[in-house]
């Protein structure tokens, strides 16, 4: 099939998609079926019945469950709430059942369309073996490793060929321990036999294991297309580097300082892959990328990503659109070399959680949401006023998209957004993403994922200073009753006389 | 209206003394007032802080709005009685913003004597109270007394205006609607323990506040029966036993934390509809009426020029400009109220007089209150006069004023002599408030004057008694006479007897009438008429 | 009576220095002049403080307001009066029975320490449960009667310790 240009709106033959998910994905996703002319359903718990992505819906559907993230994981509930609403189609999402292959199966079989590729590509995503494998074999560079043994010389010279440093740690392992860092051959029997030793005292397994160890490693991933008969496209890179507790909080697109060649490589690899695992619709291919330039495959994921609005913006592409086209099957919406980008596009997480607290989850209730709009932003959210944020779901609250002519502008039209955004009522992270755009090493694209870690002193939340808390205490205190009749409920000719004592 | 012209000559070396001589007057007055209001022996304030006690003074502070005036009355009351041991009359009373509503703030004083009454502390609150009557002012104990000061029980116990009328007052108020609020910070001891009990509403600070009427060494000696405070008259007892009072507070700041939610219940009563213009600060500095007043109370003065200095703008309607010229008469602004003036620019007349009276009526009718500014040495005296009717004529005035529906305030700028203290709503006629500048004098005549006629009714008698007339008993009779009526006269023996509402520096006038005519308009205005004149 | 506020645990005292022709508050001493003063209410509000222009945005709380103001997040809490005198140890040293009943349950003992409203024992009085609440901060001094005991009105069940500072 000869792809159709670029935004040029291709007819589907579905007339109503349940969307498997909630939050402000679901209602990213009914956006996008509003335009196209497809009605949606929404799935809820009983707790989120009067969630915006249920009012915002054509139809909902209430979902039985234990607990709200039970509701949301009933593979069977869900498909008959489907069949029940007559819908065509379902949208996983992300999370959830979004990589769940005996969903993809499930949903297939009764007869419906997943949006997303087939579980096969799932299942052989899903497994970090298999992948990995299936990745080396098609030329993806995956990083050099040991596989677990305890074979100890033959260990330390196949180790030593890898080169360093290296990192090393128990197979059955966990929590560090056995775990460390050689950095030369002279460390390195003395470290495998120590982990070998404390891998056998504590999980009663000898094995070691080995793996190139990656520097400040950046996390550079690539959205691809594919049509599920070997065609596949890319979308150019996003960089995800600034994370916490393992996840991101920053993304971009596209990754700062990468060479030309060095994009086009990692780009086309990922395109390759896509390709030769015959995958279908949307996925995004994660890599390690080391200060030296090399990368290593990490793990594809085979659905729509949450940072996905940064490649929309450089590429005015509406991916959930194009998943839906492609789950229609008209293939892909364009060729390699159609697909442009322009300018820089940046995406904060907001999230329900105290920076200053090692990034605990906060809970609260929404009292105020005032959000900056302006063309170059998106703010991604499902939230309400009065909404209770509670521990039941992921503690992210929103998204905040910017884009720009160039990185340092997106950069600061991200922080002024951020600055403007007022969401009162539950402690989020909306200041401590500003500060990390304020950065000078994020400004300088000096990203690794420790980055979080390494400034950690210079991110803290720098001391009130007395101007604008003074001006925070006249402000806050003008809005409480009775500082407002304190000042106003003087009468005249008194409040004029004023504090004058005979 | 338009403005005054002044003639003043601030060069002038009359000017330069006259300010050097008042200033120093004034700055007497405020040594006095400074040390009555903060003057304390050591032990006392140390005793206060060791019981975790406000002084009076930071309580009204905390009690009243920030930001807000606080208009102090008789602040050197008691200051030539007592020895100078009871400073403002052991009770401090004013008018001030709480909860954005007009009251009468009235504070027993713990410094002293440990917040025991004599006499002139209860005349001082009977005062306040009688204010809270005519003014419809709510009023809030701030209660801290021993009780009666027993060595002088019969000047403060058994008499018609002394402490029990506290209490008769504190009753018509509260069946006139006008509301009390009591906070006990400490002890209120037998007659005292009626304060709160006789409120609306009363809090209780836990630890200090105590009422009972009679202290556990009272009840000791009477029935035996050992009792501590706290079970006998404490906070809890009384909120949660007795009920005596309303509400418990941990602290004092919270007493008047839950006071001032208290007042902020309250109903605003309308008040009656005054003519009002927006507010202009004097266009002649109020500072210059030092300068004004002479050395000498025998010298007069131009009584405009002080108009000028104390009314909105400097502006002046002048009623009868050409007639009756001793007595100044008009319509002015005063904070933007609208006021009758009448001022003496000269001993009254005949036909000041009667045009003083007349202006009178015009300003009930047109509900217009009155501001009287005293100078005077009298009505005129001599035969011609009283053939022309003087007598009759004062009287007419003493009828027209006595009678006014309209509030008035009375300010004793200088002299207050003979029955022009009466035409001009001297202390007997119940205006609202009574101000009196520090170099006030006042009495039925002058010191010189008075020794002058002594001196002459005692030559009349040596000359009667046949005897040769001893000029030096009479030089000595003089002088005695002189003495003892030039204390009498002094402002602040009439303070410290609560003759007036206290003495005020001049400059303060226009704020203090601005905040009494505010307060006079929460009472609705008397039936309109008058007594019989005499033509 | 100054107004007394609190961010991150510090206090501060706003006081009115004058209304007219504008508002004057000092913060802690600190003298701002205030124009453009608009109504309360929660939302996007403007004030003018010291000649500059500050935009903010305003949520009341229970316990007192959030403010997004330069950029920042501020919450800010009411201090009055009754909490300070409890923080400091003052107030009621008696749990008392407010009217005849029984004892369900005794949820403290005797140096426990407490906070204002935490509840002390449970009781149960003609049909109804009732908690009764520690009267302030401080510590149990004394716990006067054990579960399933009656009482009249107005008994002692439970005594504060006196603070340290009264010894």
């Amino acid at each position: 099939m000869t792809p159709s240009p670029a935004g040029a709106a291709r007819p589907v033959p579905f007339r109503k998609i349940l969307i498997a998910n909630r939050g402000e994905i679901a209602c990213r996703i009914i956006r996008t079926l509003r335009e196209m002319g497809i009605a949606s359903v929404s799935i809820h718990h009983a707790v989120e019945a009067r969630a915006r992505h249920v009012r915002e819906a054509d139809e909902a559907v209430e979902i039985a469950g234990e607990t709200p993230v039970a509701a949301h994981l009933d593979i069977a509930r869900i498909i008959e709430a489907a069949r029940r609403t007559g819908a065509d189609a379902i949208h996983p999402g992300y999370g959830f059942l979004s990589e769940n292959a005996r969903f993809a199966r499930a949903v297939t079989e009764a007869g419906l369309v997943f949006i997303g590729p087939d579980a096969d590509a799932i299942a052989l995503m899903g497994d970090k073996i298999s992948a990995r494998q299936f990745a080396e074999e098609h030329g993806v560079p995956v990083a050099p490793s040991v596989m677990p043994t305890e074979d100890l010389p033959d260990f330390l010279k196949r180790a030593a060929g890898i080169g360093f440093p290296l990192l090393i740690k128990a197979a059955a392992g966990g929590g560090g321990k056995g775990m460390s860092i050689v950095r030369s051959a002279a460390e390195l029997e003395g470290a495998a036999r120590l982990a070998s030793s404390e891998a056998q005292r504590y999980f009663g397994d000898g094995r070691v294991y080995a793996e190139l160890f990656v520097e400040r490693p950046r996390h550079i991933e690539v959205q691809v297309l594919g049509d599920g008969k070997g065609g596949a496209i890319h979308l150019f890179e996003r960089e995800c580097s600034v994370q916490r507790r393992f996840q991101k909080i920053i993304e971009e697109a596209p990754a700062a300082n990468l060479s030309p060649a060095l994009r086009d490589e990692i780009c086309a690899s990922a395109a390759r892959l896509a390709a030769a695992a015959g995958y279908r619709n949307a996925g995004t291919v994660e890599y390690i990328l080391g200060a030296d330039g090399r990368f290593f495959f990490l793990e594809m994921n085979t659905r729509l990503q949450v940072e996905h609005p940064v490649t929309e913006m450089i590429t005015g592409l509406d991916l959930v659109r194009l998943q839906i086209e492609i789950a229609a099957g008209h293939g892909l919406p364009m060729h390699q070399d159609e697909v442009t980008a322009h300018g820089h596009a940046i995406e904060c997480r907001i999230c329900a959680e105290d920076p200053a607290r090692d990034f605990l989850p906060e809970t609260g209730t929404v009292l105020h949401l005032d959000v900056p709009r302006a063309p170059h932003l998106r703010f991604e959210n499902a939230l309400d006023r009065g909404q209770r944020v509670t521990a039941d779901f992921d503690p992210m609250l929103a998204k905040l998209v910017a884009h720009g002519p160039d990185r340092a502008s997106a950069t600061q039209r991200s922080i002024e957004a951020l600055r403007e955004l007022a969401l009162l009522g539950v402690k989020t992270n909306v200041d401590y993403l500003a500060r990390v755009l304020e950065h000078p090493a994020f400004a300088a694209g000096e990203l690794h994922t420790g980055f979080v870690a390494e400034h950690r002193n210079a991110l803290a939340a720098p001391e009130l200073d007395r101007q604008t808390a003074d001006r925070a205490l006249i402000a806050a205190a003008l809005g409480m009753r009775e500082f407002h009749s304190l000042v106003f409920d003087v009468p005249e000719p008194h409040a004029s006389i004023g504090p004058w004592r005979n | 209206m338009s403005r005054l012209q002044s003639a003043i000559n601030t060069a002038s070396a009359d000017f330069r003394r006259n300010e050097a001589h008042n200033r120093r007057i004034v700055a007497e007055f405020r040594e006095r007032q400074e040390a009555a209001r903060h003057r304390r022996p050591q032990r006392d304030l140390e005793r206060l802080d060791r019981q975790k006690k406000l002084t009076p003074r930071q309580r009204i502070e905390l009690l009243l709005d920030p930001g807000t005036p606080f208009l102090e009355l008789s602040s050197l009351a008691a200051n030539m009685a007592y020895g100078g041991e009871s400073p403002s009359a052991s009770s401090i009373v004013g008018i001030g913003i709480v909860s954005g509503r007009e009251v009468v703030v009235r504070a027993d004083d713990p410094t002293v004597k440990g917040g025991a009454w004599y006499p002139l502390t209860a005349k001082k609150i009977v005062r306040a109270l009688d204010i809270a009557m005519e003014n419809r002012l709510p009023v809030i104990h701030l209660c801290d007394s021993a009780g009666g000061f027993l060595q002088l029980q019969s000047e403060v116990f058994p008499d018609r205006y002394m402490a029990g009328r506290i209490f008769r007052n504190q009753s018509i108020l509260s069946k006139m609607g006008v509301k009390q609020l009591a906070l006990v910070f400490g002890h209120c001891t037998a007659g005292g323990a009626y304060i709160p009990g006789l409120s609306d509403y009363s809090v209780i600070v836990r630890g200090t506040g105590a009422v009972f009427l009679g202290g556990p060494p009272l009840v000791k000696a009477a029935t035996g029966e050992d009792v501590t405070v706290e079970e006998l008259g404490g906070a809890d007892m009384h909120t949660s036993v007795s009920g005596t009072c309303d509400y418990p507070a941990d602290s004092e700041e919270h007493a008047i934390e839950i006071g001032r939610e208290i007042v902020s219940q309250w109903d605003r009563l309308p008040r009656w509809d005054i003519q009002r213009e927006a507010p202009e600060e004097p266009f002649y500095d109020p500072a210059e009426i030092y300068g004004i007043v002479p050395d000498d109370i025998k010298k007069s003065f131009e009584m405009r020029e002080i108009i000028a200095r104390v009314v909105d703008g400097s502006r002046f309607h002048e009623y009868q400009p050409a007639y009756g010229t001793t007595l100044v008469c008009g319509f002015a602004n005063i904070w933007g109220y609208k006021v009758g003036i009448l001022a003496n620019n000269g001993v009254l007349f005949n036909d000041s007089s009667l045009k003083g009276a007349h202006f009178i009526e015009l300003c009930n009718q047109n509900n217009t209150p009155l501001v009287f500014l005293q100078n005077i040495t009298g009505y005129m005296v001599g035969r011609e006069y009283e053939r022309r009717g003087i007598t009759k004529d004062g009287a007419k005035m003493i009828m027209a004023q006595s009678c006014s529906r309209v509030p008035k305030f009375t300010v004793m700028c200088n002299g207050s002599f003979g029955a022009g203290n009466y035409g001009m709503c001297g202390r007997a006629f119940d205006g609202r408030f009574l101000f009196s500048w520090p170099n006030h004098q006042i009495g039925v005549m002058g010191g010189d004057q008075a020794a002058n006629t002594l001196a002459e009714v005692k030559a009349n008698q040596m000359r009667r008694n046949g005897s040769a007339v001893d000029q030096a008993e009479i030089a000595r009779l003089w002088e005695e006479t002189r003495k003892a009526y030039q204390e009498q006269l002094s402002a602040y023996y009439a303070t410290s007897e609560l003759w007036d509402d206290g003495i005020i520096d001049p400059l303060d006038t226009r704020n203090a009438l601005g905040m009494a005519i505010s307060a006079s308009l929460n009472a609705p205005l008397g039936p309109p008429g008058y007594g019989v004149f005499r033509f | 009576m100054p107004f007394k506020l609190a961010i991150d645990g510090k206090p501060h005292s706003l006081t009115i220095l004058a209304r007219r022709p504008q508002l004057v508050v000092a913060v802690d001493g600190r003298r701002h002049v205030v124009e453009t003063v608009d109504a309360a209410g929660d939302g996007r509000r403007a004030l003018t403080i010291d000649g500059a222009e500050t935009g903010f945005v305003r949520a009341e709380t229970v316990e007192g307001a959030l403010l997004r103001i330069d950029g920042r997040t501020i919450e800010v809490r009411r201090l009055d009066a009754a909490t300070e005198a409890s923080a400091a140890g003052s107030g009621a040293h008696l749990v008392r029975a407010p009217m005849p009943g029984i004892v369900i349950s005794i949820h403290k003992t005797a140096g426990d320490s407490v906070r204002r409203g935490e509840t002390v024992i449970t009781i149960e009085s003609m049909k109804l449960q009732m908690k009764l609440d520690a009267p302030r901060d401080g510590e149990i001094a004394e716990i006067g009667i054990r579960e399933g005991e009656g009482f009249e009105k107005d008994a002692v069940l439970a005594r504060l310790a006196a603070p340290a500072s009264e010894g």
